[in-house]
């Protein structure tokens, strides 16, 4: 049993990278930048053009134990986010189409932080693995405090008619015991 | 409405520092709170003494700590604990401090040990808490002024029901038996119906809210009446009760004076497609249940169903089950039907806790459950509506906890922490007719009674001597 806490790609995977600064490198992060803008800008139908049909987004809990036990520390049977396409639609249409969804209403002032790109090739020739770090600043109402949540991502992007689609997501907190009254943001 | 001893026949309560007693924080005759219980420290304080450490906390379900000396760590109010399973169905909860120097013996949250050796000087533990000894042994590091069964981890009284794990540090208190009281009878509908019972789905989800505990404990106590407006959109867009929420607000509800609370809604209300069947008598018991199960239990245990419950609670799970409430002081249950985009009806079940964490701060505790035996796409399908749903990006709960905070700033203000929490809403309608359930059962539309009594017993356990 590997005692690391688990991800989808592995760093010593140099022969499928895509290195930063080549052409698809750069479009990949530009994506993911111009993702994060939408989701700030509060531009969820946008962000809902970018998410393949066959999406799954999920985010698994996470539990602080022992080194020797890291691969236990992502629990996969219970997440925080456990959504596929259509039910992403279902949030956004809430939160856009009701006049009652008050948990974003008055909405939140996000910032999604996107960094630490990483990308690597997989065996579908127009899929690719991308890892980034995620920070997120949310705050609400006259609230004097950012809440700060921070994040790994493991995503597959798809290319689809030059255009890249989310077609997997896994958000991987950093805290065991979330920090913020509930997740009525994307990230 | 439950007796309450009137006000002039009562004893000046334990004063606050500033001279305040719990008499003068609720007002049993208008039936108002003072708004400043959802921030004080002084109440809070008061709380973690006077409720926390006496009464029966729910802390997990069996299935999350299969095997022998597997453990996790919860919460007992503001005591940590260990929660340990020895051999067979032995579950012990040990409070998560060490009786050498006070640190902490258990720094994972979950994991297999046979002993638990604290860090910090070596003292070690059985997974009952005994206390084995200490590193040095020929040096009795441990002394020899207390015996060493003096030594081991301060122990909590245990009960299992259904699955659930339940301690008291009140070893001289209150029995399990007396804490259900007469609610046994709805909850058995819920969590003892099948052979071999519910399972947790997976580890809770935790989260913090910035509200003081009682926000949230409170409205579980059966808040129906804030469904109509803070969840519009359930009706409006997700199409629940087939866009008829204020109907689904019509029912009985159950209580006692243990705070406990459920609201047993008719399915006939919720479903207008099953109306007809449910409410005029043309259909069986069993043909209503292969119509629609109880949440979570699937056409092949509804065998079971028969043999663990009266004929009272069977029919009454099936024309009118509990469905949304509480257990005193911080626990929310929910059995809830779900529509599908596919025209079926889900049944989720979840159980929360609200664990106080300063009088501004509480944990969200979100477990999700299925009954052990049903078919794994079942377990999968519940936890991703559940999820959907409920907890930490539930769309229902995503609501509740960002109203909650708002409550407890209010109740910091000068002026906002002497107003006061109304539950004037009286249901004034006799007890419904051939009501087979024991405990109080107030019909008709959602009332405020059942949280008035959740405050009752708050009141009660905040004035004991």
């Amino acid at each position: 049993m590997t005692a690391h806490t688990p991800t989808s790609q592995s760093v010593e995977n140099t022969e499928k990278r895509v290195f930063f600064g080549t052409d698809l490198y750069n479009k990949i992060t530009e994506t993911l930048y111009e993702e994060a803008m939408l989701l700030d800008e509060l531009r969820l139908e946008e962000w809902a053009e970018f998410l393949a049909t066959d999406l799954i987004y999920k985010a698994p809990l996470r539990l602080s134990v022992q080194r020797a036990e890291q691969y236990k520390s992502i629990v996969h049977s219970m997440n925080h986010f456990d959504e596929d396409y259509s039910s992403l639609m279902g949030r956004i249409a809430r939160l856009t189409q009701t006049q009652s969804a008050w948990a974003e209403d008055p909405p939140s002032r996000t910032r999604h932080f996107v960094s630490n790109i990483l990308v690597w090739e997989t065996d579908k020739p127009n899929e690719f693995a991308v890892k980034s770090n995620g920070l997120l600043t949310r705050n609400r109402f006259e609230e004097d405090r950012m809440q700060v949540i921070s994040y790994v991502r493991n995503d597959i992007l798809r290319e689809v008619d030059d255009k890249l689609k989310l077609a997997k997501r896994e958000i991987v907190f950093d805290m065991a015991v979330l920090g913020t009254q509930n997740l009525s943001i994307f990230l | 409405m439950l007796e309450s001893t009137p006000k002039s026949q009562k004893p000046q309560t334990k004063a606050l520092p500033d001279g305040t007693t719990i008499d003068d924080l609720i007002d049993l005759d208008m039936r108002e709170v003072q708004l400043r219980v959802m921030a004080d420290k002084d109440i809070y304080d008061l709380e973690m003494e006077k409720i926390f450490s006496k009464t029966w906390i729910l802390l997990g379900h069996e299935s999350e700590i299969p095997n022998e000396a597997d453990f996790m760590i919860r919460d007992m109010g503001t005591d940590q604990v260990i929660v340990t399973r020895g051999k067979g169905d032995e579950v012990n909860v040990l409070l998560n401090v060490c009786p050498h120097r006070g640190m902490r013996v258990c720094t994972a949250e979950a994991g297999n040990k046979r002993t638990h050796k604290c860090i910090y000087h070596g003292w070690a533990f059985k997974t009952n808490g005994d206390f084995i000894g200490s590193p040095v042994a020929k040096e009795e590091m441990h002394g020899n002024l207390r015996p060493k069964s003096e030594l081991g981890l301060k122990k909590a009284k245990v009960e299992l029901y259904g699955g659930l794990i339940f301690a008291n540090f009140d070893t001289d208190g209150q029995t399990f038996e007396d804490y259900l009281g007469d609610m046994k009878w709805y909850y058995d509908m819920l969590f003892c119906r099948t052979d071999r019972g519910l399972e947790a789905l997976g580890p809770p989800q935790r989260f913090i809210i910035d509200a003081n505990w009682k926000t949230a404990s409170e409205q579980a106590a059966a808040d129906g009446y804030h469904t109509i407006t803070l969840h519009q959109w359930l009706g409006d867009f997700a199409g629940f009760n087939e866009g008829d929420i204020e109907a689904s607000m019509m029912g009985v509800e159950v209580t006692s004076k243990t705070g406990h609370a459920m609201r047993c809604q008719p399915v006939a209300n919720k479903f207008k497609m099953l109306a007809a069947g449910f409410a005029d008598g043309s259909l069986s018991i069993e043909e209503k249940l292969e119509l629609l199960p109880p949440p979570g239990v699937t056409k092949e245990m509804l065998s079971q169903l028969k043999t663990h419950l009266d004929d009272d609670q069977l029919a009454l799970l099936v024309d009118q089950p509990p469905q949304v409430g509480g257990m005193f002081p911080n626990i929310l249950v929910a059995f809830i039907y779900a529509p599908q985009p596919d025209g079926t009806i889900l049944g989720l079940t979840s159980l929360h806790t609200y664990t106080p964490r300063g009088p501004d701060k509480l944990e969200f505790t979100n477990w999700i459950f299925a009954e052990k035996d049903a078919p794994e796409e079942l377990k999968n399908k519940i936890r991703k509506v559940t999820t959907g749903l409920l907890g930490t990006s539930g769309m229902i709960e995503q609501d509740d906890s960002d109203t909650w905070p708002h409550m407890t700033r209010n109740a910091k203000g000068p002026m906002g922490r002497e107003f006061t929490l109304k539950y004037q809403a009286i249901n004034s309608l006799p007890r419904p007719k051939d009501w087979a359930g024991p405990a109080e059962a107030y019909d008709g539309f959602t009332k405020d009674d059942t949280q008035w009594n959740w405050w009752l017993r708050w009141y009660e356990l905040m004035t004991a001597e």
